[in-house]
């Protein structure tokens, strides 16, 4: 599935080339503009990559009305600033599409990073039609997530400017996790996100809204949900979790999920801590997350292993899964809930 | 390695942490330094980062080789780690 789109500027997003076009810059091709919309409709993410000096991603981004997620402008091989863009947006390769008019460039790109998805303007225009383009379901959180991924640029910029602890960062922003059980109405949030999710995503497969929808009504489940917001602005659901808590000695963690776009929030911590405190509240005496390790799963293993849990090499689930678990009652001590985070208190 | 013009495989290791987490500080932390918690607050996004360079720089794939990743405890056991797996460099 893409996750965004990388566009040229000069002959394919603009109707012309942005420098040669003396006082008045050329207006967006109106075909283009159509992909663009559509696209972001549907929750995929725009970027740039351009020859032109910065004021042409302005330019462009204040004629489509478009918020762009990244800009690349300069005169190193598009291969190179694709690269750097899918860093900064913290996704893969093979979740970027990339479109220019230039067969030189799209070659370049082609070769250099085969698994981009690499089109022309006529290929976009088609390409809305196609599967890969075209996600099961679209939540309000997808529609916001161009605007999302500009928040994010400013608050990396802040960041890099800030030369702090982590901690403090996440204090300077006015960082708000809200931590509270699942309703009916956050089910497809949670459906894309157990699909979308990779770096960190606990099972490795996607769960229907039957599923989750009948998980709700379970008396033997609890399924949570994880809301992230701070001063730059409001990401709504990121992430969520399925917990068997029917077994009174141990609460199991079917499945544990985060948006990659919450990575370096505290986000993934705070629920990991929030787990361990619950389920000793509720006098279990272990906590344990099956795991699928995976070379993109990296993320979620440091952050298990940062909440004091440890593989149980003798222990498979059935699926093949790493048991990753630590006792409630024993040290390390439980990781703290952050007084920013939110959370039920009691225990069901 | 004593005293020679290398930085020890510590001292880059300060560097990298210093660099994937923004905060200077961490260029002057002691071997014994928990890299989770409080003090060095190593998260998902940093201790990704700090294992790609440490892959990089090192050629050493700690995610691969540490299913627990406990050699990311403290900053020894991560240099102990690397020094043990590291391929020999230079003439």
């Amino acid at each position: 599935m893409i996750k965004c789109v990388i566009w040229d500027i000069d002959n394919t997003l603009l109707a012309g080339v942005y420098l040669e076009s003396g006082q008045q810059p050329p207006p967006p091709d109106p075909a283009m503009l159509g992909v663009l919309r559509e696209l972001g409709g549907r929750g995929i993410i725009h970027a740039l990559a351009s020859r032109n000096p910065p004021e042409a991603a302005e330019y462009v981004a204040r004629v489509t009305g478009i918020s762009f997620a990244a800009a690349e402008c300069g005169w190193d091989p598009k291969s190179e600033a694709i690269g750097r863009i899918t860093g900064q947006l913290g996704l893969a390769a093979d979740a970027m599409a990339f479109v220019d008019d230039d067969l030189l460039e799209r070659a370049e790109v082609s070769f250099a990073l085969p698994e981009v998805l690499v089109l022309s303007p006529e290929d976009a225009c088609d390409a809305a039609g196609w599967p890969e383009f075209s996600p099961a379901v679209v939540t309000a959180e997808a529609r916001r997530r161009g605007e999302m991924y500009a928040q994010r640029r400013r608050r990396q910029e802040e960041a890099r400017a800030f030369g702090g602890s982590r901690d403090e960062f996440l204090r300077y922003c006015g960082t708000r996790v809200v931590i509270a059980r699942a309703a009916a109405a956050d089910v497809p949030r949670l459906h894309e996100l157990s699909e979308r999710t990779h770096q960190f995503n606990s099972a490795g497969a996607g769960l229907g809204q039957d599923r989750l929808a009948g998980l709700l009504d379970s008396a033997a489940h609890q399924v949570m949900i994880v809301a992230l917001s701070d001063r730059f602005g409001d990401d709504g659901l990121v992430g969520g979790c399925i917990i068997e808590t029917g077994s009174a000695a141990a609460w199991s963690v079917a499945l544990l999920m985060m948006s990659c776009r919450a990575i370096g929030r505290g986000v993934v911590d705070a629920l990991l801590a929030w787990l361990c405190q619950a389920a000793a509240r509720a006098g279990a005496r272990t906590v344990q997350v099956p795991c699928l390790v995976t070379a993109r799963n990296v993320p979620l293993r440091i952050a298990l292993a940062s909440a004091g849990l440890r593989a149980d090499t003798g222990a498979r689930a059935p699926d093949a899964a790493v048991i990753f678990a630590r006792q409630l009652t024993a040290p390390p001590p439980l990781p703290a809930l952050p007084d920013w985070a939110s959370a039920p208190e009691g225990h069901e | 390695m004593t005293g020679g013009a290398r930085p020890s495989v510590a001292d880059e290791l300060r560097q990298i942490l210093a660099d994937v987490t923004g905060n200077p500080a961490l260029l002057g932390i002691s071997p014994q330094a928990a890299l989770f918690g409080a003090g060095v607050g190593l998260d998902s996004l940093a201790g990704t980062l700090l294992l790609r360079r440490v892959r990089h720089r090192f050629g050493v794939d700690v995610a691969g080789e540490d299913l627990n990743l406990d050699s990311l405890a403290t900053l020894g056991t991560l240099a102990a780690f690397i020094e043990e797996r590291a391929a020999p460099q230079g003439p």
